[in-house]
């Protein structure tokens, strides 16, 4: 049975395995070894309990860069004998997204994880201090789970985990594996998704993973602090790690959106597709822990819901990884999802963690410090909690709807999630409500002291901002046409200006005395203005390449459905679209994308260019489809989005046919439309559909190629101008006597779709025949292309850095705190 | 009453309107005859009928695409959709269609595709190559 194959390599996959179980094995130590450090009473004992721990972690983490270096090396030599290398690699592949086919498969993101944890783990180990036991229990344990996904050993029949070092042959069924000499037959691996070929693919990932990853420490610390009965030693320095993590976490998931922004996979910067609902849970949950944790540092109420929040958060990290990686969204989302038949592990994954937060929660109810005390109405501290309340209800929100296929397969429904635009409407109302209540109260509660604030002036200045904000935002809504929409959008509008100007004020004041406060001003700026720029983009976003000139296939289908978002441009056909002049100029090839020149001229009324620019979409052919990427042009204000839909222009195999097309034979009359000979002298034009021809001149003794001309011969050249759609172009077809044969020598012009012939000559009415064949208009090149226009995104992303400007200054502020108390 | 315990009822009942507001924008899945019974938009999971034409013509419309799927209780209807045909539709092995049933044509607001996975049906791509013929 056993094979000698020819060509594999091996040693690096089994060097790389050696790695995965020794990662497995040392934290799983460590973990143990953590455990007991923290429960033994003998002080000498646990001491050495905890060095074994911390050997055990560094050299998981060895072994984890162990494994990085050999899937590295197996990608960059491209050894397609291994499964992860032939799937998601090809030698075409530039060398640029090499390190981003490393977290191309799913066993790559869990490794990049790993990765952060460890080396989040690493950073407690030297800082956590006296919490370091505990805290580093938790944290190998999630190590320890993490590890068993990649390890791909099977054990008691049953395969744990998914290693990246699989081989092809072991993955596949297939009569050519039972060829020794399989490998030569491999020449290349699948590729690349192309639109995974992308420089977000390179960058996006790791940071989303280090959100993920810094989850774990919140959790530790609560998890430490509830085991070890320091019940409330752990918020403080929790805090500082949980703004570190709904800060990477945030930016890597508004990366992921600009992303998809960028691409169009997903129609816009956000879609509210499952997996992206799926990356915001924990952020949302945590954004609201923080919230919660300061609202127990300052007052001492809430210790429960804190602690919930902080627990709940990393439990849900794990629930958006088993959705996004078990496959069970299949048919609800345009992500591809692949099963690696994981599902039951990473359901007890979830459950391990969720375990260890409800029995912890219960089993020290009766110690938690639960006040009786009622609070403040007008207290800072209470309005955060009601804030931070409605960021748990808006991700409650979240997780039913995307967990719909859920439901259907614990209870048997048959429930369809709402799909496309009801799927927008839905999630858009709802989430808007919520978040017009979280943007006022993040305005409001500003105002308002901790502890106790002065009613009346509280009220005075309250209400002259919100007036001050509904003036503004009457503005605004008037100018980018909101109006139109569901009137809940126009209120977010108005929560969303109320919050910038009112933390603006606080931010002012800030800077002029209490600089602590700003962290939290400028991070409520900024969420402010990433919903400003997000309600205006995707609400007033506007399809330019409407087109109703298609043929009404049946009147009743074009009354109701009207937008045709797509339109067809001829080559070097100039067509209005919307305020502007489309043309589409050309291709150009540059391995493997195909790009497509369309010209964009914007006319004022007098019919003056105002603006003239180029873009680049570009198209790949991938397997038989055409997979195209558009191309923006970014104003300050607005983007406008060209994207090819289809086209005729590239061949659906994979080499492009350009360079085919120069060898073809000669008769190549049936690409045309019949032909049509016209009888003309010097100066005469000849029309035809696209434009006309002009017969300038005759050249008499005109050489064709290398072809000796005697003196006997006569060879006359017709020079030709050709003038189609603005552009002119020149011919010259030759008519020629050599001997006793008359020959004709035809010329194309590609562009303008013509082959025109110098037919005959007639001396005695002093003219000479043209023959034109035209192409037919089935055979012109086209694009079918889309024009987005999205206004005011900018806003969006200047929010997005100015919140996490304001996480930063926050984590500055409390590391400092934790460095004084 | 204490404030805590309003804040709660809010919460609950927030909580129910989120659940009901959720369920009442779901549809279902169902079948070409059930779309027919109902004016309501409906999910139909069906494979495609290769047999029959398949439409596409962008230089007459841009904007139009038709096909018949059959449904999953193989009943066989025409399906047409304002937009370009999305790629790679012909090796799709699912399709998922939302839409409404208007006369006997079947008007798909969106077309949700299931391509060949990866993992379940690789099928190994082997290459020859060959040396092109030089012509002049």
């Amino acid at each position: 049975m056993d094979i000698d194959f020819k060509g594999e390599h091996l040693l690096p996959g089994q060097i790389g395995q050696f790695f995965l179980v020794l990662s497995f094995g040392a934290s799983l130590i460590s973990f143990l070894s953590y455990y007991f450090a923290t429960t033994d009473k003998v002080s000498t004992t646990a001491a050495s309990w905890q060095k074994i721990g911390r050997v055990g972690y560094y050299l998981n983490f060895v072994a984890l860069l162990g494994i990085g270096v050999c899937l590295f090396y197996i990608i960059r030599n491209h050894y397609f004998e291994y499964h992860y290398v032939w799937a998601y690699t090809s030698r075409s592949l530039p060398a640029r997204y090499i390190i981003s086919a490393f977290w191309n498969g799913q066993e790559g993101g869990f490794i990049l994880w790993l990765f952060w944890q460890g080396v989040l783990g690493i950073f407690l180990i030297n800082k956590a201090g006296s919490w370091e036991r505990p805290v580093m229990t938790v944290v190998a344990l999630s190590q320890v789970v993490l590890a068993t996904m990649v390890l791909g050993v099977e054990i008691f029949h049953v395969r744990l985990g998914s290693s990246p070092f699989l081989l092809l042959r072991n993955d596949m069924e297939g009569p050519i594996f039972s060829n020794p000499n399989y490998l030569s037959f491999i020449k290349d691996g699948q590729g690349m998704v192309p639109s995974l070929q992308n420089y977000w693919m390179i960058i996006h990932p790791p940071t989303l993973f280090l959100g993920f990853a810094a989850m774990v420490v919140p959790f530790a610390y609560a998890t430490a602090g509830l085991w070890q009965k320091r019940l409330t030693e752990w918020v403080q320095p929790a805090i500082s790690y949980a703004l570190f993590a709904c800060m990477i976490l945030g930016t890597g998931v508004v990366m992921g959106s600009f992303w998809a922004y960028e691409s169009l996979n997903f129609g816009g910067f956000w879609a509210w597709d499952p997996v992206e609902n799926a990356s915001i849970f924990a952020w949302i949950t945590m954004v609201a822990a923080l919230h919660v944790l300061i609202v127990f540092k300052n007052t001492g109420h809430s210790y429960f819901t804190a602690t919930f929040l902080v627990m709940i958060s990393f439990v849900l990290t794990w629930y958006s990884s088993f959705l996004n990686r078990s496959g069970i969204l299949g048919d609800t989302s345009v992500h591809s999802f692949t099963d690696l038949g994981m599902f039951w592990q990473l359901v007890i994954g979830i459950l391990i963690f969720l375990a260890i937060t409800v029995w912890l929660l219960v089993s020290r109810w009766k110690q938690m410090p639960i006040t009786k005390k009622d609070e403040e109405t007008y207290s800072r501290e209470f309005w955060m909690f009601v804030g931070a309340i409605f960021l748990g209800l808006s991700c409650f929100h979240l997780i039913v709807v995307t967990s719909i296929p859920v439901w259907n397969a614990i209870f048997h429904t048959n429930i369809a999630p709402p799909a496309d635009a009801a799927r927008m409407r839905h999630y858009n109302v709802i989430q808007s409500s919520f978040v017009f209540v979280i943007t006022i109260l993040t305005a409001f509660t500003q105002f308002l002291k901790y502890k106790k604030t002065d009613v009346t002036r509280f009220f005075i200045t309250t209400a002259a901002y919100l007036v001050f904000a509904a003036f503004i935002t009457a503005l605004i809504v008037y100018a980018t046409g909101l109006y139109k929409l569901n009137f809940v959008f126009v209120l977010v509008m108005w929560g969303s200006v109320y919050s910038v100007i009112a933390n603006g004020k606080i931010l002012a004041d800030a800077l002029k005395g209490q600089f602590k406060l700003a962290g939290s001003a400028v991070g409520h700026i900024g969420f402010g203005l990433l919903m400003v720029g997000a309600l205006i983009s995707a609400g007033t976003s506007s399809v330019i390449s409407v087109n109703n000139t298609g043929e009404a296939f049946s009147a009743e289908f074009a009354k109701e459905q009207n937008p045709r978002e797509n339109i067809l441009v001829y080559r070097n056909q100039p067509l209005k679209m919307g305020d502007y002049m489309v043309t589409y100029l050309g291709d150009s090839l540059s391995a493997p994308d195909h790009f497509y020149k369309v010209n964009y001229k914007e006319m004022d009324a007098a019919g003056k260019v105002k603006d003239d620019f180029t873009l680049y979409p570009k198209a790949q052919v991938n397997k038989g489809a055409l997979a195209a990427s558009p191309d923006t042009k970014h104003y300050l204000f607005h983007d406008l989005y060209t994207h090819i839909t289809m086209t005729n222009s590239i061949s659906m195999t994979e080499d492009a046919g350009t360079e085919a097309d120069e060898h073809k034979t000669e008769d190549d009359s049936k690409a045309y439309d019949a032909p049509i000979a016209h009888e003309v002298a010097v100066g005469d034009t000849i029309p035809y559909r696209e434009g006309y021809i002009v017969v300038k001149k005759l050249n008499k003794g005109v050489k064709v190629k290398n072809i000796p001309l005697n003196p006997t011969d006569i060879s006359v050249g017709a020079e030709l101008e050709i003038v189609a759609h603005g552009k002119t172009y020149t011919a010259e077809p030759v008519y020629m006597i050599k001997g006793k044969g008359v020959f004709d020598f035809a010329k194309k012009v590609e562009d303008a779709g013509l082959k025109l012939r110098f037919s005959k000559i007639l001396p005695d009415k002093n003219k000479v025949e043209i023959t034109v064949y035209q192409q037919p208009e089935s055979q012109k090149k086209y694009i079918v292309m889309k024009a987005i226009k999205f206004p005011y995104i900018n806003f969006f992303w200047a929010g997005t850095i100015i919140m996490v400007v304001g996480f930063l200054l926050s984590i500055f502020r409390r590391n400092k705190e934790l460095k004084t108390v | 009453m204490k404030k805590s315990s309003i804040l709660g009822i809010v919460v609950i009942a927030i909580a129910i309107a989120v659940i009901i507001s959720t369920y009442s924008s779901t549809s279902t899945y169902g079948s070409f005859n059930e779309a027919k019974e109902t004016r309501s938009e409906l999910h139909v999971v069906g494979k495609l009928n290769k047999q029959k034409e398949l439409f596409y013509e962008p230089t007459k419309d841009a904007n139009y695409f038709s096909f018949y799927m059959k449904d999953n209780k193989g009943s066989d209807c025409k399906v047409v959709y304002t937009g370009t045909k999305p790629e790679d539709f012909e090796r799709s092995e699912q399709i998922v269609l939302t839409g409404k049933m208007v006369g006997n044509e079947f008007h798909a607001s969106s077309i949700l595709m299931k391509c060949p996975s990866k993992y379940t049906q690789d099928k190994l791509e082997t290459k020859e190559y060959k040396a092109t013929q030089a012509s002049i």
